[in-house]
């Protein structure tokens, strides 16, 4: 299915997008609250996005630093150049330790890999421990946003869930509830877990060390309590100095939710006495968007979600619509790069209205780069036939102004007089689930010389 | 394990390579003009105001009143872990080689900041502070004591304040820990603290 088919499913449940369209807004406006409040907020978007230019532009060099600083905190660092190797290296860490119970916190990365089916195959057992998480892998659907993963779930469906799998009472969602119910059951898993597993928000080249952000304080709770922490990062995530924290830390949240700052902000340098802590450091397709020129600034993103809360499509399509890791506009401009084919209808799920661009804190030009992808999509992927020669006519037509005239007054002619059955057809994609607007008998041209002639 | 050393390695080459091969030519690193950021303001009310924005508490106080206030504050608290100078409260021995599953049930945690960011309301608190790293997170209620004159305006100055520090572990706690993943509802006390005082001296 293509985005719009599974987007048409997400639709059947009108109160429930009104009510997703609705919360995802909010945050939006939360999120300009709090930017406002920044002195000097658009010049640090601006060092944000340069930053991260300067970062790709150097990126070996930086990530050779990084090695060789962590590796001198004793941290173990490793790289995979795919999925696949991604997820033998953490079981080999896990083989080595004999663990058979993880707990991971957020990490789009360890989702774009797979890693938890991987790993469950093998016999061990893998908790997602941010909440919204822990809600989706219960659900077995995967995360649905990439800050607010359980965003399509009402609060009545988790009660549900938590009944069936964590034997809570009825509470008619009741938030409170859940939440203290999730914190018992969790803080269980926490205490007897082999290994902790966390994503990266930042690896800083000239320190060795990285950062992790959580409001929940899951990954502090799962890395401070088991022997072994892995840590998982694309190698997109390095930030040259410590100090460019002072930029990214000031912008994610703020971003992502309206909050000045996450509850935690942790920075891993050593491992503690007598633990262990692994780097990986993953590439799966990022040096090959990194070659192209157009979509290369993709790589800037540092996940915080804010151009799927402002996304009129998003809004009303829901993050599955999507199905790719990484939903909404930047998803869109991420996954075509990845398979083209599977994910060819993503830079189409788009009005091009600009907002994610204006509210990307690195400055990606996203709706410049979806708009990008149609066209190499269009050259390169077989377009429905309906669509090609649609837009094969439209094309002769308005390169030809007597045969525009001709056609819109045969279209207005025809709205007028024509059934229902031929206006509303296949063929018209306008027509789809909405009727089309009453019609005048003249164009645009002809009333505006009318009236000039009448003025 | 020598198959997956190989490949390990591998991996690292190949990114490497495919990096040099494909990134563009080399672009500037901007320097920061922090003077953009500057803004006339209290530091101490903002940082009150931004404590509490994100659901925390905070208190000006005498140093010697510490005790009587958390006796106060938190009158049912009987497991105790103190890790601060300034204060004689607390019932179980903390040291570096507690093991934090043993502070399962502990019922508050008293450490100190080193500073405190005005812009956020974020404390910075480091595996010196809380000896045992687990400590702030684990523990039901948390209490902070900060110095006031320890306040600082955003985080570009916080970095330039904790450079010289030993770098092992450290945290910035910006309020106790909280969720919003059921239906955007904000519910404060997810697997961290449940609660945080700030106690200014």
């Amino acid at each position: 299915m293509n985005h719009a088919e599974k987007a048409e499913v997400f639709n059947k449940d009108e109160a429930k997008v009104n009510w997703h369209d609705k919360a995802l807004w909010y945050v939006r406006e939360k999120r300009d609250t709090s930017a406002h409040k920044v002195q000097g907020w658009e010049y640090l978007r601006e060092l944000g996005s340069s930053i991260k230019a300067n970062v790709l532009s150097n990126l070996d060099e930086y990530l050779i630093q990084f090695e060789t600083n962590a590796k001198k905190n004793g941290v173990h660092v490793h790289w995979a150049s795919n999925a696949e190797e991604h997820n033998n290296i953490i079981n080999s860490i896990l083989e080595k330790h004999q663990a058979k119970k993880v707990v991971k916190s957020k990490s789009m990365l360890t989702e774009e890999c797979h890693l938890n089916p991987f790993l469950e195959k093998k016999g061990i057992e893998v908790i997602d421990t941010d909440l919204g998480e822990r809600i989706v892998q219960l659900a077995e659907e995967p995360p649905s946003h990439i800050v607010l993963p359980a965003i399509h779930k009402t609060k009545e469906e988790v009660d549900v869930l938590f009944q069936e799998h964590l034997n809570t009472k009825p509470s008619q969602g009741n938030p409170e509830y859940l939440v203290s119910e999730a914190r018992k059951h969790l803080r269980d898993k926490f205490l007897k877990a082999d290994v902790a597993i966390t994503g990266v928000n930042f690896a800083i080249a000239n320190t060795g060390g990285f950062v992790v952000c959580t409001n929940e304080g899951n990954a502090d709770m799962g890395v401070h309590l088991s022997k072994v922490h892995i840590a998982c990062m694309g190698i997109e995530k390095i930030i040259p100095q410590e100090k460019h924290l002072g930029v990214f830390l000031r912008l994610l949240a703020r971003s992502a939710t309206g909050q000045p700052i996450t509850t935690y902000s942790s920075h891993f340098n050593k491992p503690d006495d007598g633990k262990e802590m692994h780097i990986v450091i993953v590439d799966n397709g990022r040096t090959e968007q990194l070659s192209r020129e157009d979509f290369r600034a993709s790589l800037h993103c540092i996940r915080c979600g804010a151009c799927m809360n402002t996304c009129p499509i998003y809004r009303r399509s829901g993050g599955h619509s999507y199905d790719y890791a990484i939903p909404g506009p930047i998803g869109s401009i991420l996954s075509p790069g990845k398979d083209m084919k599977k994910h060819s209808s993503l830079p189409f799920a788009s009005t091009l209205c600009g907002s994610c661009s204006n509210v990307c804190p690195v400055k990606i030009n996203i709706h410049e780069q979806l708009y990008k992808w149609r066209q190499v999509i269009v050259k390169e992927q077989k377009q429905p036939v309906v669509k090609k020669s649609i837009l094969k006519v439209a094309g002769v037509v308005l390169s030809k102004p007597s045969l525009y005239g001709l056609a819109g007054k045969s279209a207005r002619f025809a709205l007028k007089h024509f059934p229902r059955f031929m206006i509303y057809n296949k063929l018209n994609a306008w027509g789809k689930a909405r009727d089309l607007p009453e019609v005048k008998n003249e164009n645009f041209d002809e009333w505006y010389k009318k009236r000039n002639k009448n003025g | 394990m020598n198959g997956i050393k190989k490949e390990i390695k591998m991996g690292r080459e190949a990114i490497l390579q495919s990096i040099k091969k494909n990134k563009p030519d080399l672009l500037p690193l901007p320097q920061i003009n922090e003077k953009a950021f500057d803004e006339d303001i209290n530091l101490l009310e903002v940082f009150k105001n931004n404590i509490a924005l994100v659901g925390g508490s905070i208190k000006e106080i005498e140093t010697k009143a510490i005790d009587a206030e958390i006796k106060t504050l938190y009158p049912n608290a009987t497991q105790i872990a103190n890790t601060s100078a300034k204060t004689s409260l607390g019932s179980i021995k903390i040291s570096k080689n507690t093991d934090p599953h043993s502070l399962e049930h502990i019922d508050l945690a008293i450490v100190e900041g080193e500073l405190g960011v005005s812009e956020n309301g974020a404390i910075w608190v480091t595996a010196y502070n809380s000896i045992v790293r687990a400590l702030p997170f684990i523990t039901n209620d948390l209490v902070i004591i900060l110095e006031k004159d320890k306040i600082c305006l955003h985080m570009l100055q916080a970095y330039s304040l904790i450079d010289k520090r030993e770098r092992d572990f450290g945290v910035f706690i910006s309020g106790p820990s909280k969720t919003a993943d059921i239906e955007q509802c904000l519910v404060v006390g997810a697997h961290g603290a449940m609660s945080l005082t700030v106690l200014l001296v």
